[in-house]
């Protein structure tokens, strides 16, 4: 495979996860959150079964790769405001109790994960910091005005 | 008498030519090649790492300042400030840094693959010497008063920089893309897979 037709592989596979997966979640953080978890930890390789019998794992394996890329400069580029808006809807759509969810997220800083291989430090960091001060804002708000009973029995953490 | 200023100006310049002669660093070929990699290196880190606009933009944001202070306790926005001013201080060390790397290059090893004229390097130090010295003052600016109370001297700094950019990469674009970036997959190669 000529690097050329390597490209164009790539930058087809990504349009067609735009399409057909991407394209259903709203936020750069519920994208940047979902490719991440598509990656093997262990090896740094990008994984989607679909993606890859249309295409070839390395060609999925970038197309998943610049994808990631992308969604962390949306959420990068957004403003404090937008990531508190964001974090709030991923919040919601994951029927935990919000100030459970404020205390895992505290706790675990899952979003150290979610980062692409490669990307600068500083960036990171400025990053982890929206979302830490995008935590305090929605507790101090949760806190004020305890929400209503989520839909679902929601299920508690060890923790609390 | 007016003689006499003359010859003792003319005497003091020389001096101070035989002393810039003297303090000059001694410049070996030995190793330029990787100084020159680091050079090229740095420039690259400064254009599209530190300096573009989106992302210093991002750093002195003042509607994230307004939406914490109207949103957000005493206590959230006191975390925000001193969060801020910390990234905004380790972006200006980084700057920093890369400048005295690309300063190094030209003052030590430009001249082993490049001509530059007296003038060229007489305008090139001044730049250096003034984006160094705004460079402490931001950072003793953003220390002391926070990044917001810094944003016009930021914007100057990124200016200056800017400009010492356009001019390293002048010198450095006999080094053309295609042979750097053959340098680079070269030395990454094995390196990590995505």
């Amino acid at each position: 495979m000529t690097a050329l037709s390597k490209h164009m592989d790539v930058q087809a596979a990504s349009r067609d996860l735009r399409l057909r997966t991407l394209s259903f979640m709203a936020h750069p953080l519920d994208r940047l959150i979902y490719l991440a978890s598509t990656r093997d930890y262990n090896t740094g390789l990008y994984h989607h079964d679909g993606l890859a019998s249309r295409f070839s794992e390395e060609v999925a394996c970038e197309a998943l790769a610049d994808c990631h890329r992308e969604a962390f400069h949306q959420l990068f580029v957004s403003s404090l405001e937008d990531i508190v808006i964001q974090l709030q809807g991923y919040m919601e759509c994951s029927r935990i109790d919000p100030l459970d969810f404020i205390a895992a997220w505290r706790g675990l800083k899952p979003y150290r994960v979610v980062v692409p291989a490669q990307t600068d430090d500083l960036c990171a960091e400025f990053l982890f910091s929206n979302l830490r001060i995008a935590l305090a804002i929605l507790e101090s708000r949760f806190r004020r005005t305890p929400p209503a009973a989520p839909a679902a029995s929601p299920h508690r953490s060890p923790g609390r | 008498m007016t003689s006499l200023i003359l010859y003792c100006a003319i005497g003091v310049g020389l001096l101070v030519l035989l002393l810039l002669a003297v303090l000059r660093r001694p410049s070996r070929p030995e190793g330029s090649a990787e100084a020159l990699l680091e050079a090229k290196h740095a420039l690259r880190t400064l254009q599209l790492g530190l300096l573009p606009q989106e992302l210093v933009g991002r750093f002195f944001a003042r509607n994230d300042l307004e939406y914490v202070v109207a949103n957000a306790p005493k206590a959230t926005e006191r975390l925000f400030l001193e969060e801020r001013k910390h990234i905004v201080l380790a972006w200006i060390d980084q700057v920093r840094q890369q400048i005295a790397s690309l300063q190094d290059f030209h003052f030590g090893h430009s001249r082993h693959f490049v001509h530059v004229s007296l003038a060229s390097e007489i305008a090139l130090a001044w730049e250096f010497a003034t984006l160094r010295m705004v460079c402490r003052a931001l950072y003793l600016l953003v220390y002391f008063r926070g990044p917001y109370g810094a944003q016009q001297i930021a914007g100057k700094m990124v200016a200056i920089a800017a400009r010492v950019c356009a001019l390293s990469e002048k010198s450095l674009a006999f080094l053309s893309p295609a042979e750097s970036d053959a340098l680079v997959d070269d030395s990454a190669r094995g390196g990590a897979p995505v």
